[in-house]
């Protein structure tokens, strides 16, 4: 299992389109995926549980994966929160 | 009796029909307990449904195209992704397993938990979602109760071309099932323009008005009505002048339709002579099937700038596979690849370059695709490969200088010969062209047009650059002046450095598609013309009906200032020669 913190950088934090990118990628791997905000605890493979998470611009969160292909999953899902998934700014 | 009911209309379209009122019968839920030994099969049927549901939408999704399309898939990629939520569906199966009820019944109270934990979260884009989850619910439950996926059974008539559907709502399913049956129009009495049947109905390009409220307490079943989508107005009238001049306006957009369609099997010749050719726009597969119809030259651009809006850059053969297909489709005739036409902002942020503080004048086009080499070989690669398909060249975009030229041809060099040492076959002539939209490819055209083998010019970026005008700015845009002398003194030193180096000159722009302008580029000697199919027949018409000596003459007049005074005098004088 690896845990990793993360802080959203991109302006608009967990907005539809950002949370999709997260659930689609989490949705490519076999392991566990979970996300943590303050004392909430939801399956990144859940659009809804994402969404509900309603993180903001600066939150801070927790990735925890657990399986066979953890490392590609948290290199790939820590990346696209790194790289503001994608969004211009 | 007349009345008119008012909404907000989602296209621009007129229907004219008979009311067809769409009040949603309840589906029944059962709600009960099970046995033990049925509480894997009812988990099952859960399965089942979702997968029916999951291929519904998947089909829908390809079905979706035409504008507001990509907001219209994206939508429907949400519904898929809700409907794969561990929290809808495990929650559901789990709720089955744990309190023994059917699947109906475990899966209104897993969307009521939902809907509660949503509620709960104070914000309009949640509310949003609220509407997806609840219509993704809704398909699962007629999924499960074995109904079509839509509202509209076998009540509803199976040809809808003279019926105009009123209804509270519609849903994806139901769109769709009213499109294949070629509904005339759509009315709602709830949802705004950005509701989600407002965009279906946009990218199905089908008559729409949303918003239209108690229109089923006032509208009986039967009567006849006009929809007005422009200005989202629903008149019901007995008024035979008003229906008449509907029925009127309704025939001249058809019949002119079909008429200008005829004019696309004529041969290319003016009235005088001259020959010329027509090209297409195309980017997406259905788009090559269109310029295929109508009867097109080639397509003289393919943009290739939507390959590469995903998250990841495409891959050499997920673009080999989009090449090889718009060729396979044109089956034989000639395709002209743009590489890509982007600015840095494309790239992935891994790959990034950073943006200038200028991007107009910044890294993009091909200077993106010398800066990023790698980005250049992938796409010059698939295009080598699939240039045994059929008849292709490559167009370099925003182009400056030779040496840009060189550099290009150079990259594809080397590309060729790697993919020859692998073993891959390609077509040795790969005709390399370059756009000229920069003042300086157009002055330096001489020297451009020595190094390439064919030349297209792109009006839009040319007339921004040479006037220094920015359209998009409302304060400026007055001073947009296609006709500018600046603009045709350019287009006619392109056109003789195609000629002297024995080159094709191709136009285009958005000017190569406007009825009237391609008057003015016939007239500076211009007889290639690309633009989107759309606009074919009515250029064809425009073309076919010149006399090209007098638009010569009059475009010659003009730029020697004996002739007509302001450019828009000009293009009318070249629209009257009509009847000379």
């Amino acid at each position: 299992m690896i845990r990793r913190d993360l802080k959203l950088t991109n302006r608009l934090g967990l907005h539809a389109r950002a949370a999709s990118k997260l659930v689609q990628t989490a949705s490519q791997f076999d392991a566990e995926v979970w996300l943590e905000r303050d004392s909430r605890r939801v399956n990144a493979k859940s659009i809804m549980g994402v969404l509900m998470l309603a993180a903001p611009c600066g939150a801070e969160l927790v990735l925890e994966v657990d399986g066979p292909d953890e490392e590609k999953a948290v290199e790939a899902l820590a990346g696209l929160i790194e790289r503001r998934f994608g969004e211009d700014e | 009796m007349s009345l008119v009911l008012t909404g907000i209309g989602t296209t621009s379209g007129i229907a004219i029909g008979r009311v067809h009122r769409l009040t949603p019968g309840e589906l029944s839920l059962p709600e009960f307990h099970l046995e033990a030994d049925a509480v894997e099969a009812e988990i099952e049927r859960v399965q089942k449904a979702v997968d029916r549901g999951q291929r519904f939408l998947a089909d829908m999704h390809e079905k979706v195209t035409g504008e507001g399309g990509d907001t219209a898939r994206e939508l429907l990629e949400a519904h898929r992704l809700i409907l794969r939520d561990p929290l809808l569906v495990e929650a559901t199966c789990d709720r089955i397993r744990d309190e023994r009820i059917n699947a109906e019944w475990a899966l209104v109270k897993q969307s009521e938990h939902l809907i509660a934990e949503f509620k709960r979260m104070d914000d309009d884009y949640i509310a949003l979602r609220r509407e997806d989850l609840e219509q993704t619910v809704n398909l699962i439950q007629r999924e499960l109760a074995e109904q079509p996926p839509s509202l509209i059974g076998s009540q509803v008539p199976h040809q809808l071309d003279t019926t105009i559907i009123i209804a509270p709502e519609l849903g994806p399913a139901d769109m769709a099932v009213l499109h294949q049956r070629r509904v005339a129009g759509l009315v709602t009495e709830h949802g705004g323009p950005w509701s989600h049947s407002a965009i279906l109905a946009r990218g199905l390009e089908i008559p729409m008005i949303v918003g239209v409220h108690h229109a089923l307490d006032v509208l009986n079943e039967g009567e006849p009505v006009i929809l007005d989508g422009h200005y989202g107005a629903l008149l019901a009238s007995e008024d035979e002048s008003l229906q008449r001049h509907y029925q009127d306006k309704l025939e001249v957009t058809r019949q002119h339709r079909t008429d200008l369609r005829r004019y696309l099997s004529r041969p290319s010749q003016t009235r005088d002579g001259q020959v010329f050719q027509l090209f297409g726009n195309a980017e997406l597969p259905q788009e090559f099937q269109r310029c295929r119809d109508d009867q097109v030259a080639g397509v003289g651009l393919m943009r290739t700038e939507y390959l590469f809006m995903g998250d990841a850059l495409p891959d050499e053969e997920t673009q080999f596979r989009a090449y090889r297909q718009a060729l396979r489709t044109m089956d034989g005739l000639p395709v002209t690849i743009r590489t890509l036409d982007a600015g840095s902002d494309k790239l992935p942020p891994s790959m990034a370059i950073g943006q200038g503080p200028n991007p107009a004048l910044g890294l993009r086009g091909l200077r993106l695709s010398l800066a990023v080499t790698d980005l250049f070989r992938k796409q010059i690669r698939a295009i080598l490969r699939a240039s045994v398909e059929g008849p292709v060249e490559v167009l370099l975009p925003m182009l400056t200088s030779v040496e840009e030229i060189k550099h290009a041809r150079r990259l594809i060099g080397e590309c060729r010969r790697e993919l020859r040492s692998e073993g891959i076959e390609t077509d040795p002539a790969l005709p390399v062209g370059g756009m000229i939209e920069t003042p300086a490819a157009a002055l330096a055209v001489d020297r451009l047009a020595a190094e390439l083998d064919f030349m297209s010019i792109g009006t839009n970026d040319l007339i921004q650059y040479v006037l220094a005008i920015d359209r998009q700015d409302e304060l400026v845009s007055y001073l947009y002046e296609p006709a500018h002398p600046a603009i045709l003194e350019l287009i006619s030193r392109t056109v003789d450095a195609g000629r002297k180096h024995e080159i094709a000159v191709t136009v285009c722009g958005e000017l190569a598609g406007d009825d009237q302008a391609v008057r003015l580029l016939l007239g500076l000697g211009v007889n290639r013309f690309s633009m989107p199919p759309a606009s074919l027949p009515a250029v064809k018409k425009s073309l076919l009906e010149a006399s090209a000596r007098q638009c010569c003459k009059l475009v010659e007049d003009y730029l020697n200032g004996s002739g007509t005074e302001t450019g828009e005098k000009l293009l009318e004088s070249l629209m009257r020669d009509e009847t000379a």
